[in-house]
């Protein structure tokens, strides 16, 4: 498989290089032709940076990018050519139509003429706005705005599309409508690199991720990989009547739990051993005369690996019940 | 080679103007756009122009100067900054377009809306208020480069890398306003003293103002030549800063 993307040692440093802000420190990845790569990290992490640097809005303070075998830095004009973008914002021209917005876009893509038309109602359709195509954008909602933009990324065909949060704020109907559409178009050959924070939607949909943290890149490889680095942490999830909700504590404190975390009305214990815990469970809500609603196992998520990697505790989403376990998980061996 | 060479320039004429006929249509409506450029360069005459006792030939000469002068540069100080906060200008800046073909696209932008605005002027100063054309052509020509070159003047501003157009509105106006009142638009070149007259000419609008009064009283104090150069000179200058400042903004990150 042909490499898309190659990064080398790339740095970014805003402002003067011995006292400016570090935003990007040095980090390497490839990413291969017909992948979809997803670059996860907290905010300020320095995804959108490197993003911006790889569809050069941004000069990298050092370092070198390949995108399509050639150098970023000397053939540029073969990189936009190539390169479809679709930034956080849906930054589509509010006062122009669904229609002329994206055949203003495909003009200054140099889609041939003969192209635009057929392409802009295919992607309209494509994206349910083909009966909205004469509305001014400004009258679209929020999510007709990001299909609009998204469909704006597309309409030169690009061989290497960068998503930056694409589903981020929309409702779920239409972030499941994106989400496909981003299957279906790596399935058609393009490859795709897409920023975001929102880890299960890395889960479903990436060939690999590269977890970047404080400007480097923590680590790459397949969810399902990066999962079992994890897999040693496992959890239960319980559910106690009356009042489960205030056993945090209780729960936490039991032998063997590495934290809790409440998931509304249920707890979720970090164990190494479920089947050690379970008993203890069992034996906790008899001593209270709690009635157990329900009981689950949970191998990791993605999410704990990714929690894990930028040093949030595990189930750190919510207030850990004992203050004393709350960095525990960060002593613990990969 | 020669044939992609030509493929190219002509491919990155064709961006330049869709980026133009797109401001058009998305600004020129714009309260902004209207305020500042079209507004503002009559009130600047009608307060100076009231009470005078300039001659309706001369008035109008003064007008297409101010109106060019104005109007030309209030395009890329808003649009620009505008474009940078809503995130539209990364679209035009990630094109496979050189930074060049998008700044003569802003620059076209910002003449057509002076162009446009200086032809109202016109036939407001020739039907309503009878003034005469000495040089109909040179009239034509002058309004054409004064509205190039200080599109290209306004765009230095709207390169300051900024989202806000506040931000650059009020150095732009401040240069403006400086600029007006050196350059022989309300106290004529011949009235200047001659040692503080090197100061008009370090001043674009002079020539600008010299070359109007050519075309419509019939003399000026400069060759029609030499302002008609200066202007086209000024205006390929004045996009150096705004190349250099886009490629800081680039290492910026704005």
């Amino acid at each position: 498989m042909d490499t898309m993307i190659k990064v080398e040692n790339l740095t970014k440093i805003y402002g003067e290089a011995d006292s400016g802000v570090l935003a990007v420190d040095h980090i390497n990845f490839e990413v291969k032709q017909g992948e979809i790569f997803g670059f996860l990290g907290p905010n300020g992490a320095g995804k959108t940076t490197t993003q911006r640097m790889l569809t050069t809005l941004l000069k990298p303070t050092s370092g070198r990018i390949w995108i399509d075998g050639k150098d970023l830095s000397k053939e540029t004009y073969h990189a936009k050519k190539i390169i479809g973008l679709v930034p956080e914002v849906s930054n589509v021209y509010l006062e122009l139509s669904g229609w002329d917005n994206l055949m203003f876009t495909a003009s200054i893509y140099l889609v041939p003429k003969k192209e635009r038309k057929s392409r802009a109602q295919d992607l309209l359709k494509m994206f349910g706005l083909w009966e909205k195509r004469e509305i001014l954008a400004e009258n679209y909602s929020k999510g007709m705005r990001r299909r609009l933009s998204i469909a704006m990324g597309l309409i030169h065909e690009p061989d290497l599309l960068f998503l930056d949060e694409a589903t981020t704020g929309l409702d779920a109907q239409s972030a499941r409508d994106i989400q496909g559409l981003i299957r279906q178009l790596n399935q058609d050959g393009t490859t795709i690199f897409m920023t975001t924070h929102l880890i299960e939607e890395a889960n479903q949909l990436c060939d690999r991720v590269a977890i970047i943290n404080h400007g480097k890149i923590a680590t790459i490889d397949t969810p399902e990989n990066l999962k079992s680095t994890v897999e040693r942490v496992q959890s239960i999830i319980v559910a106690m009547t009356p009042n489960g909700q205030k056993h945090g504590e209780g729960l936490g404190a039991l032998p063997g739990v590495v934290n809790a975390s409440k998931m509304g009305d249920k707890w979720r214990l970090y164990t190494e051993e479920p089947s050690a815990l379970l008993p203890q469970i069992m034996e906790y809500a008899k001593a209270r005369d709690l009635k157990i609603v329900s009981l689950n196992t949970l191998a990791p998520s993605l999410e704990d690996v990714y929690l894990e990697i930028t040093g949030g505790a595990l189930g750190s989403t919510e207030e850990p019940s004992n203050p004393n376990m709350q960095n525990q998980p960060k002593k613990r061996r990969m | 080679m020669i044939k992609q060479k030509l493929t190219r320039i002509k491919n990155e004429i064709n961006q330049a103007w869709t980026v133009s006929i797109k401001d058009v249509r998305v600004y020129y409506l714009t309260p902004g756009m209207i305020m500042f450029g079209f507004l503002m360069p009559f009130f600047m005459f009608f307060s100076y122009s009231v009470g005078s006792n300039q001659g309706a030939s001369e008035g109008l000469a003064r007008l297409l100067a101010m109106t060019s002068f104005f109007t030309a540069g209030a395009a890329g100080p808003f649009i620009i900054p505008t474009e940078r906060r809503i995130g539209t200008y990364d679209r035009l800046l990630a094109a496979p377009m050189s930074l060049l073909t998008l700044l003569l696209g802003k620059t076209v932008t910002g003449a057509i809306f002076a162009m446009a605005v200086s032809l109202l002027a016109l036939g407001a100063g020739l039907l309503i208020f009878g003034a005469s054309i000495d040089q109909p052509l040179m009239a034509v020509a002058g309004i054409i480069f004064s509205a190039f070159t200080f599109s290209s003047l306004g765009l230095i501003f709207g390169s300051i890398p900024t989202t806000k157009p506040g931000d650059v509105q009020m150095p732009s106006t401040l240069l403006r306003w400086g600029l007006l009142f050196i350059s022989g638009v309300f106290v004529p070149l011949s009235q200047i003293a001659p040692s503080l007259r090197w100061i008009s000419y370090l001043s674009p609008l002079t020539y600008a103002q010299d070359l109007m009064n050519h075309a419509v009283v019939g003399s000026g104090n400069i060759s029609p030549w030499i302002s008609g150069g200066i202007l086209f000179i000024s205006g390929i200058l004045f996009l150096l800063p705004s190349i250099r400042m886009h490629h800081q903004a680039r290492i910026k990150g704005v």
